[in-house]
Order: C-alpha cells, then sequence, then structure tokens
C-alpha cells in the first residue's frame, strides 16, 4: 500500500506532502483511497488535493498532443470521480482543468493557423437534439458519472463522445455540427460505449488498488498522432496548462476572500444573522462584515456531525479542529466573538423557535447543483424551510468550485450517510442492536429555498446558476464517463 | 449601571458655570423644571430591560440632556444630587429583594444572556434546599430537585407528581388557631410550596390548571367541616382530578389516536411523550403492524428513552439525530406528536424542534396528529416562542467530557504541529470556557410554538378536534363552562 509512506494520520496535508516523492500512479492511488477511506473528505480539501494531483500529472506527462492529454487527464479524473462520487469539487475541479486544456489548445491552433480543430462550443441548444438525448438511467444510483448532465440542452454526449476522435481526424469532420448532421451521430457507436461505460466503471476501474505502473492506463489506445510536427508548441501547451491549473489553485485560495469581499453589500448593522456547521467561507464572510459592523450571529451546531468543529470554530475562530484544512498555510483568524459580535450557539433544535427574530440566514453548501438547489450539512434543509415559513432572506456562499454541472433528479441519492454512533456510540449494545440508528450527512435544499447565492464572482440569483455552470465547464467534459 | 450616569452628570455642569449669571430667576425654574425631567426620563430607562450594549444605547440617551445640563445652574445640581440617590437607592436597599439587585449586575458581568429571552432569566434553577422556606413539606422539596433535574419531566408527569406531592403536603398541614382551613391553607402553605417548585423550575401549563382547581377546591371548603375530613375530601378530590384528567383521559387518548396507526405505517414522533408512547404501544397491542421513526435532539435525548421502551417491546424502531429530519419525514405517513400545552389560539407549545418537525412534515403533506389531554389546554394566546418559552441553562449544551476531551486531543495536537505560533498562545479553549469569552451566549430554550396551520388534528379525551377548537375545549374542561 502507498500508505506506508505516510507516517500519520493521512489527511490533506500530508497528501500534499506525499504528492512531491511519490510517482504519479501512487499519488492517484493514494488519492483515490484517501477519498474512499473519507480521509480527505468536504469540497475544499478535495479541490485542493484535486488541482495539486492534476498539476504533476500533467507535468509528468510528455506530451505530444493536447488530446492524448485531455484523454490521461479524463481518465485520472473518471477514476478519482468513480472512487468518491459525491465529493462533487474533485469531479469539477476535473472538468475546470479539462477546460483549460482544451482552451489552451485551441488558441495554440489558432496561433499555428491551422483551421479550428474542435468545433467552437455548441452551447446554442438545438430543438431537435433532444431527439438525440440519450435514455437517462431511471435511477442515479450509480450517478458518478453524472448523468445528470447529459439533460443539458445540448448535444454534448454525441459531441464528447467524437472529441477525442476530432483532435485527430482529418479537418472535414471538426466543422461545427449542423442541426441536421449530429443525427448521424447520434447512431455512431461512441454514445453506445459511453452508456456502457456508465454502468461499468465505478465497479470495473476503481477495485484495484495498484493498477501496473509500467503502462500507465491500459483503457487508453495509443493514438496515432497526425500533430506530430509543432513539438515546440506543444511544450508551450503544456506550461500553459500548468499556468492554468496553478491559476485554479490561486483561485481556490482566494476564494473565501473574494466571496467575504462582498460582505458589506449584505450585512448591515445590528443584523441577527443565522448560521450553520463551521464553514470557513462562512466564518470569513462574517469576519469581514464584523470590521465595519456589529451584528448578532446565532449558530447552530450542525449536531452530529460538525457540532465539535462548530463549538471550536465559535471558541477558538479560525480553523477548524479537524486538521483537514490546516494545510493551505493560512493564518488561524480570530474568533468572531473577539471582534465584538455577539454569538450565540443553539442547538439546531431551537432553529424554528429563533427564525422569527433572524434577519439573515447564511450558510455554506457543500456542493451546488446546476439547478440552483445545493447539498449542505444535515439540518440545512430545515433551517431553510423555517427561513422560508419566516420568509427570511436565505444566502448561500458557495465559491465556484461548489458549483457542479448536475441537475438534480434522484436527490435521495446524492444523501450521503455517516458514521451511527455519532449519534448513539456503540457501547449501548442493545441500542444499537435493535434499533435502526441513521445519520444523514447531507440535506439537500431546493433551489427555491435560496434566495441569493453569493460566489466569488459576486451574487446571483439561484435561476441564473446554470449560467456560471455553461461558463465554467466545457460541454465536452460534463459528462466525464463519455471515452 | 447608574454610576457612568451621575458621573457624568456631576462632570458637565462645572464647563456650564460661567453661562450661569445670564439666566433670570424665571428662567432658572424653568431649567430646573426641565432638567428634572429629564433626570427622570434618564431614571426610567435606567430601570427598564438591561441593555447588553450599555455604551452605545445610554451615549444617545445623554445626548439631549447633556445640552440641558450646560445651561443648569448650580443650585439644581445641589437637588439634583440627593434626587438621584434617592431614586436609585430603595431598589438596592430593600433586603427581601436581593434578586432583583442580581439581576440588575448580571448584564455587567459581560452579559451572558441572550438579550431576546432577557424576559426569561428569571432566577437561576435551584438546585439545592438553602434558602428553602420550612414550611416546604419534604415530599414537595424532593419533588422540586427531582424537577430541576428532570428526572421528572413531561407536563403530565410534573403535574401528576405536583399532586401527589400536594396530597402529602395537606396531609401533614394544620390549620392554626383562629383560621379556616380554606382561607388558611391556600395563601399562607401552598403558596410557598408553589413558589419553591417554580424556583426548581418553571411550572408547565398543566400544573398551572391543577394548582387552579386546587386552589378553587379548596377554596369552597365548607369553614364547618373538621379539619381531617377536609383533608381527606381534598386528598380523594386530588386522586379523583388525577384519576379523571390524566390516566383515564390518557387512555382514551390512546385508545383514539392508536385507531389512526392503519397497518404499514410509518409513525414519526419527536422527543418523547408518554402519552404518544401509550398510543404506539396501545397500537402494537392491537396487532397493527407498523413502524415509528424517532427524531431526537441535545440536549435531554428522551427520544432514546422512547426509543429504548418500544425496541424492549418488540417494535420496529428508526432513530434519527435532529440533523435527519428530512430523511425522517421522506418516509414518514403519520406524525404524532406529545404537547406541552396547547394555546388557545390553536398553537401547539412543545418540546423545543417540533415546530420544525411539524413544518417539514406539513410541506411533505404528512397529517400532523397531536395527542393533548384538557389538563394541557390553556387560555393563553402567543405567536411566536420567545414571549412564553423556559431557558433551561446553558450548561447542559456542553458535551459530555469524553467526547469533550477527545476533541481537545485533537486540537491541542494540531497546535504543536504548528509549532503554537499564533498569539493566544496555543490556549485552546473549550465550550466551556464560555463564561470568559465575552460576546458569546448559548442558548437553551426549552419549548417553541407550533403554528395552528401545521397541525392537522387534536386528540384530547372530549375527542379528535382542529386545533381551532382548543379555546373550546379549554373552556369547556378547565373552566366548566
Amino acid at each position: 500500500m502507498p500508505a506506508t509512506t505516510i507516517p500519520q494520520t493521512p489527511s490533506l496535508s500530508t497528501y500534499l506532502k506525499s504528492l512531491k516523492h511519490n510517482d504519479i500512479e501512487t499519488s492517484i492511488e493514494l488519492f483515490i483511497s484517501l477519498l474512499k477511506r473519507r480521509q480527505i473528505k468536504n469540497s475544499r480539501p478535495c479541490a485542493i488535493a484535486t488541482t495539486h494531483l492534476l498539476l504533476h500529472v500533467v507535468a509528468a506527462e510528455r506530451i505530444r498532443d493536447a488530446s492524448k492529454l485531455i484523454q490521461h487527464v479524463r481518465d485520472v479524473g473518471r477514476r478519482l470521480v468513480a472512487a468518491q462520487p459525491r465529493e462533487m469539487a474533485v469531479g469539477n475541479i476535473v472538468r475546470r482543468v479539462l477546460g483549460v486544456i482544451r482552451e489552451v489548445a485551441e488558441e495554440d491552433q489558432d496561433a499555428a493557423g491551422g483551421t479550428p480543430l474542435s468545433p467552437p462550443t455548441p452551447l446554442t441548444p438545438v430543438p431537435g437534439e433532444t431527439l438525440q438525448r440519450p435514455p437517462l438511467p431511471t435511477k442515479m444510483s450509480e450517478f458518478s458519472p453524472l448523468h445528470g448532465a447529459a439533460a443539458l440542452p445540448q448535444d454534448l454526449l454525441a459531441t464528447a463522445a467524437s472529441s477525442t476522435q476530432d483532435w485527430q481526424s482529418e479537418d472535414a469532420a471538426q466543422r461545427p455540427l449542423l442541426p441536421g448532421s449530429s443525427t448521424s451521430y447520434a447512431g455512431q457507436p461512441p454514445s453506445v460505449t459511453s452508456l456502457f461505460s456508465i454502468l461499468q466503471q465505478p465497479a470495473g476501474r476503481s477495485p484495484f488498488a495498484t493498477p501496473p505502473t509500467a503502462s500507465q492506463s491500459p483503457l487508453i489506445k495509443p493514438v496515432p498522432q497526425t500533430h506530430d510536427d509543432e513539438v515546440k508548441e506543444k511544450l508551450d501547451i503544456k506550461a500553459e496548462v500548468i499556468n492554468g491549473i496553478q491559476e485554479l489553485q490561486d483561485e481556490l485560495d482566494v476564494v473565501d476572500t473574494q466571496i467575504a469581499e462582498s460582505a458589506l453589500d449584505h450585512i448591515h448593522s445590528n443584523e441577527i444573522i443565522l448560521t450553520h456547521t463551521s464553514s470557513q467561507t462562512v466564518q470569513r464572510f462574517l469576519a469581514t462584515a464584523a470590521r465595519k459592523r456589529k451584528f448578532t450571529v446565532v449558530h447552530a451546531e450542525a449536531y452530529p456531525n460538525d457540532h465539535e468543529a462548530t463549538h471550536a470554530t465559535i471558541v477558538n475562530g479560525g480553523k477548524k479542529g479537524s486538521g483537514e484544512d490546516e494545510e493551505g498555510g493560512d493564518e488561524r483568524w480570530k474568533p468572531l466573538t473577539s471582534m465584538g459580535i455577539t454569538v450565540i450557539l443553539i442547538p439546531d433544535s431551537a432553529v424554528f423557535a429563533l427564525m422569527s427574530r433572524i434577519n439573515k440566514v447564511i450558510m455554506a453548501p457543500h456542493t451546488v447543483l446546476a439547478n440552483g438547489s445545493l447539498l449542505a450539512a444535515a439540518g440545512a434543509a430545515t433551517i431553510a424551510q423555517a427561513a422560508k415559513h419566516h420568509r427570511v432572506p436565505v444566502v448561500v456562499l458557495s465559491g465556484v468550485y461548489k458549483l457542479s454541472p448536475v441537475y438534480p433528479f434522484a436527490t435521495d441519492d446524492l444523501i450521503e450517510y455517516g458514521d451511527p454512533s455519532k449519534v448513539v456510540g456503540f457501547e449501548e449494545g442493545e441500542f444499537m442492536e435493535k434499533v435502526d440508528v441513521v445519520n444523514p450527512i447531507y440535506d439537500w435544499v431546493d433551489s427555491e429555498l435560496v434566495d441569493l447565492y453569493i460566489t466569488n464572482l459576486g451574487g446571483c440569483a439561484p435561476s441564473f446558476l446554470y449560467r456560471i455552470v455553461a461558463d465554467h465547464y466545457r460541454v465536452e467534459d460534463i459528462d466525464l464517463s463519455a471515452k | 449601571m447608574p454610576e457612568p450616569v451621575t458621573a457624568s452628570e456631576q462632570a458637565k455642569p462645572p464647563a456650564a458655570i460661567p453661562e450661569e449669571p445670564k439666566l433670570s430667576p424665571a428662567e432658572l425654574k424653568k431649567k430646573a423644571k426641565a432638567e428634572k425631567q429629564a433626570r427622570r426620563a434618564v431614571q426610567k430607562e435606567q430601570q427598564g430591560p438591561p441593555d447588553t450594549r450599555p455604551k452605545g444605547g445610554q451615549q444617545k440617551s445623554q445626548q439631549p440632556q447633556q445640552k440641558q445640563n450646560k445651561q443648569a445652574s448650580l443650585d439644581s445640581k445641589h437637588h439634583e444630587r440627593p434626587g438621584s440617590s434617592q431614586q436609585s437607592l430603595p431598589l438596592r436597599r430593600r433586603p427581601s429583594q436581593s434578586d432583583a439587585t442580581k439581576e440588575r449586575e448580571q448584564p455587567k458581568k459581560g452579559s451572558k444572556q441572550v438579550e431576546l429571552f432577557s424576559h426569561l432569566y428569571t432566577q437561576p434553577r435551584r438546585h439545592t434546599i438553602e434558602g428553602a422556606s420550612k414550611d416546604i413539606h419534604p415530599a414537595v422539596l424532593a419533588l422540586g430537585f427531582q424537577m430541576s433535574s428532570y428526572e421528572i419531566c413531561g407536563s403530565s408527569a410534573r403535574c401528576v407528581a405536583m399532586l401527589l406531592a400536594f396530597k402529602e403536603s395537606i396531609q401533614a398541614y394544620t390549620t392554626p388557631n383562629n383560621w379556616a382551613l380554606s382561607r388558611h391553607l391556600n395563601s399562607h402553605y401552598l403558596s410557598p410550596q408553589i413558589d419553591y417548585l417554580k424556583s426548581c423550575r418553571p411550572i408547565s401549563m398543566s400544573m398551572g390548571n391543577a394548582i387552579r382547581w386546587l386552589k378553587n377546591l379548596i377554596g369552597k371548603v365548607d369553614p364547618n367541616m373538621p379539619e381531617q375530613e377536609a383533608k381527606d375530601f381534598l386528598c380523594g378530590e386530588i386522586d379523583r382530578f388525577v384519576h379523571e384528567r390524566i390516566t383515564i383521559s390518557d387512555q382514551a387518548i390512546a385508545t383514539t389516536a392508536s385507531a389512526q396507526i392503519r397497518k404499514g405505517a410509518v409513525l414519526l414522533t419527536y422527543g418523547k411523550s408518554s402519552i404518544v408512547e401509550k398510543t404506539i404501544l396501545q397500537a402494537y397491542a392491537n396487532g397493527t403492524e407498523f413502524r415509528v421513526v424517532i427524531v431526537d435532539a441535545r440536549p435531554l435525548f428522551e427520544g432514546k428513552q422512547l426509543a429504548t421502551s418500544l425496541m424492549r417491546a418488540g417494535i420496529e424502531v428508526e432513530y434519527l439525530p435532529f440533523s435527519g429530519i428530512t430523511h425522517a419525514v421522506k418516509q414518514a405517513s403519520l406524525v404524532l406528536l406529545g404537547a406541552h400545552a396547547m394555546l388557545s389560539n390553536g398553537r401547539l407549545q412543545s418540546r423545543v424542534g417540533t415546530a420544525s418537525i411539524a413544518l417539514a412534515a406539513h410541506e411533505e403533506h404528512i397529517p400532523v396528529i397531536v395527542c393533548c389531554e384538557s389538563v394541557k389546554f390553556s387560555d393563553r394566546v402567543t405567536l411566536d416562542s420567545i414571549v412564553m418559552n423556559e431557558v433551561a441553562p446553558s450548561e447542559e449544551l456542553f458535551l459530555p467530557a469524553r467526547v469533550e476531551a477527545h476533541a481537545e486531543n485533537q486540537a491541542s495536537n494540531q497546535e504543536i504541529s504548528k509549532g503554537g505560533d499564533d498569539a493566544n498562545g496555543g490556549a485552546v479553549r473549550s465550550l466551556r470556557d464560555w463564561k470568559d469569552i465575552a460576546g458569546l451566549q448559548i442558548l437553551n430554550l426549552m419549548y417553541d410554538v407550533t403554528p395552528a396551520e401545521y397541525i392537522r388534528m387534536v386528540i384530547c379525551e372530549y375527542g379528535s378536534v382542529p386545533p381551532s377548537s382548543v379555546p373550546v375545549v379549554h373552556r369547556l374542561a378547565n373552566e366548566g363552562m
């Protein structure tokens, strides 16, 4: 096991350290196992680990061709997503990186004066296209490949499936797809294979703990290269891509600060604000507002999964006590109370009782879905409902990296269930044996319960999120499972 | 709080002295009058609700006053001093009201009381026998502790326990000479007992109803009745009350409510209510096949007791923390709730968190049924959970020591790994230090109020009624109209 290289309990920080001396395949496997064991969890650590890993993947690649790089990253991404499909931040980051590569490749093509190789973002939905939509599986239980994405009104599957071929095949096929011409795509094998892979992917790939390192990914067929003449340009691509990934890393670093910048636009003096769980983003947001204005924070503790971290945040401020987030090197910040803010800690059950006096509810999601609904720590839905009943605005603070291009069809499947011993200890044997103790970790909150999203790009209505999704993810990459 | 005000008042006039000679006697009088009024206004403000942020609030109120002060004469100042001390002193001097001064001082020390609920922090719960009147019967003393430690918990249980304790204390009572039992027992014997119980934990609605009934009954006792006979009569009546209003009522409600549980139902309940427990057990005894989902919350974990007793009875039970409400509601087909009190505007006052359950169930179109004896019906009305509530000691929200020690270890480990370079010197504090952290408040509410629109039906011993009929039943049952 690669775990032998780690002396301490594996976490994000140990993983990032191990990245430096492990080879790529080991790192990937290590990350997969960490994801599976929930030793890296929550959106931000996952996103950070993914960017670092992909940076190494790209750096280690001796690229001949952008398409091969895309294929490789996609392949790695698929394995990561399959390891822990509910950490959607992983998939989001993979898509962002793929987007970076594609962009760089396109620029390169343009600069090289060649005809544009890939169809330039076939974003416009064509009415006829919906006929070509592949049949959706009835259940999202094996939702890791993000089936929901297929509901985007785009010819993504056809395009995504054929995109890899686009890179190498002759120019005639590269023209933007016409509504009529896409009909022929639908019948082609690629989309069929993609559907097969949807079902086979999670079971087929991930159980191998140590895949052969010699031939890195046996599933990738070495693609015959047609653009082998521009070696200099390709090296440039690699540098550009690495630059792009580093930009992504920077974005992850500053996302809280960027979100916090708009704090003063949303919090006025003497407000009573309710929040939930120990989110760094929310704490940063409130702290920024606290520098200028005095308000009251009512903090629900999110028992039983996050209450210890919540208490620690309230009392000590700064980083979570879980040790997950200590990497990143940013400073501990002071608790809100030391900034003159009154913080009232309440158990989750008291939320409804207090809601009539609350001015705003500020929440941090686990993942935001493309239709404006979100997944957040369990209890969030109850709070949002109570807020709705009392007509209290619900503000959700979310970095763009949490924004997932998935449309929720079966929300039940998105919910993860955690350790029941957090609810009732295993020392109560009889109870644990006879009573079904359930501990859901996430809640799904419908978009109509949310009034405002604040991302690092600014505020927007839940109904507008799909646009931000479209801006950040390439259509070809939305369904990662497609070949 | 008065000190800074008087100090500032004293400080200002000297600056205004040069202006003084210009004023005519008539003007002086006028100013003095205005001054007096301003002073009164300030005094009034001071006696008002304690302000957690005295600086901000009071500076503002002093603004207009300062102007008046500038023109004030020395004479008026002389008047002012004894006046202000006179008005503030009595509050401090009343020996009987040591509580009042305590209350006045509490906001000073960083205010650990949530301002919204400041009216609920009357006095800390009594946990000792110290200071209790000697007249208080031992049975009542013991009951008080059982209540303050939640050993006896739940509206009906507390009501029954109180009546039984009163029965004992009535038996131990002797009417003094020259007094009629009906005149003396209520005000001189029973009232201190009730006050003692109140000091242990605020009394519930059912207790209030029972006390009202008992006092009424005592008042009607024929003065010519021999003492022992009267006491036996009262005890007999108390027994009858408990039997009729609670025991039999419970049975009737359980029978009605258990008929609502159909085969294959998934019953959702919150916390623990004795009447809901009875209903479920009865339905199970009737041979209905169903499943129970129990949602529970910190800090009392009453649902765990219910789950244990149902599990021992052999019923299939699922147990979720409060955060799992959405999950619980998704599978449920019926919500059964207990009550602390049914208010006259149809709202339900019950253990904090009940409203969230009812709301979630309402949103999913699952019927919410409240089981409540008519003794818990009340003529009071309220709109929110803030005015009428009970604040329990915040300390109850601390985590068990074992868990906290673990968390602290983790935290300190982290501190070490960080090199302890932060300014706080690695002072990782836990929630237990909350008194030292200015601005941190912990709120531990006992009840919340569920809006009537979420309640489909209230089952009481008079039958199943909509929440809008609560006042009718209350008048029928508790006021005999």
